[in-house]
């Protein structure tokens, strides 16, 4: 809190000190937090990793089965 | 009891506290005066009898927040003695003489001892001697400690700017801001912990409002945005501030939690 007078007219425009300027203003408290919308990928992430644990189970199943088939026949 | 799990309970018990204690109650048991610092400035080789002077002079300010230098300057007329606070310079002196008292005076006891008694603060009115300037402002000082719920715990005390007992702390209060010695019109200084003086109320400045605000600036959860950039000037005082008294505020505001404000 810099406190030195700064230059002005006359008494009228002197400024008020910055102790008492900050408590008016609530400076002198923690100020919450702004909270900002950002862009949120995480559905679409978590569709493309399941659609694709999805297709490669199906895929290993399917070489799986299609081997065991032959060995059959 | 897992002795972690005693760690843990006792440093939150701590945290919860350090967020809780008001600003006047923590500066005063945390936060130690900034030193002054009084130089003898002189030419030639520095005689016996102001040796002895300036020995006296150590010994008298011994305790209290001011540090004694001897500096040889050679672009000097004649010795003389300096007070600095911070880089700045409050005051020079031409004589051992003009030092008397430097670092005590009544008043400055008087409110220091309301200080470790657990006040909160001790409005400080500087009058320019001029009534018709004095009284009004006097009258809204009054009124305002008198509505508020903090009365029991604030003192007003009266200095006249040409008061000669307390020269000195005139001096260092109108040190406070650069221009305050060339305006003369009633001041309202809010003076708290280890003789910490903040930048005064003046003039018209001096209303219920703006008496409110000091009165809320130190009765708030003290914040490190408070803590880091502290207002204020220390005042020149010879002191032990060790074992103050809890701070009455605390009792007020437990028993009107509505009070609380963070």
């Amino acid at each position: 809190m810099g406190q030195d007078t700064l230059e002005y007219r006359s008494l009228d425009d002197r400024p008020l000190p910055r102790w008492l300027t900050d408590q008016r203003d609530g400076l002198n408290q923690y100020q919450p937090e702004i909270l900002e919308m950002k862009e949120d990928k995480s559905l679409t992430l978590s569709f493309i990793g399941t659609g694709a644990v999805i297709i490669l189970v199906v895929a290993v199943l399917t070489v799986y089965v299609l081997r065991n088939r032959k060995s059959r026949y | 009891m897992k002795a972690c799990h005693l760690r843990i309970l006792i440093l939150s018990g701590i945290l919860s506290m350090a967020c809780t204690t008001k600003v006047s109650e923590w500066v005063l048991l945390n936060s130690e005066a900034n030193n002054y610092i009084l130089v003898y400035y002189h030419k030639d080789p520095v005689v016996e009898v102001v040796k002895r002077q300036n020995e006296e002079i150590g010994r008298e300010i011994g305790s209290a927040n001011i540090q004694f230098r001897t500096i040889v300057r050679k672009d000097i007329e004649k010795p003389y003695y300096a007070l600095i606070y911070r880089n700045r310079l409050f005051s020079t002196y031409n004589s051992y003489a003009e030092l008397k008292n430097l670092s005590v005076s009544p008043l400055r006891e008087k409110i220091a001892s309301e200080l470790m008694s657990g006040m909160l603060c001790v409005m400080l009115y500087l009058k320019t001697g001029d009534p018709e300037k004095d009284e009004p402002a006097l009258e809204i000082i009054k009124g305002t400690v008198a509505a508020s719920p903090y009365r029991e715990v604030l003192s007003v005390r009266e200095l006249d700017r040409n008061s000669t007992d307390e020269k000195h702390f005139v001096s260092m209060l109108l040190n406070v801001e650069s221009d305050l010695k060339e305006i003369n019109e009633p001041m309202l200084f809010g003076v708290f912990a280890r003789f910490k003086a903040l930048e005064p109320l003046l003039a018209k400045g001096i209303s219920a409002e703006n008496i409110n605000l000091m009165i809320d600036f130190l009765t708030a959860d003290c914040s490190c945005l408070i803590k880091d950039n502290l207002p204020g000037t220390d005042i020149l005082f010879t002191n032990n501030w060790e074992n103050p008294l809890p701070a009455l505020v605390n009792r007020i505001l437990d028993e009107n939690p509505a009070l609380l404000h963070h």
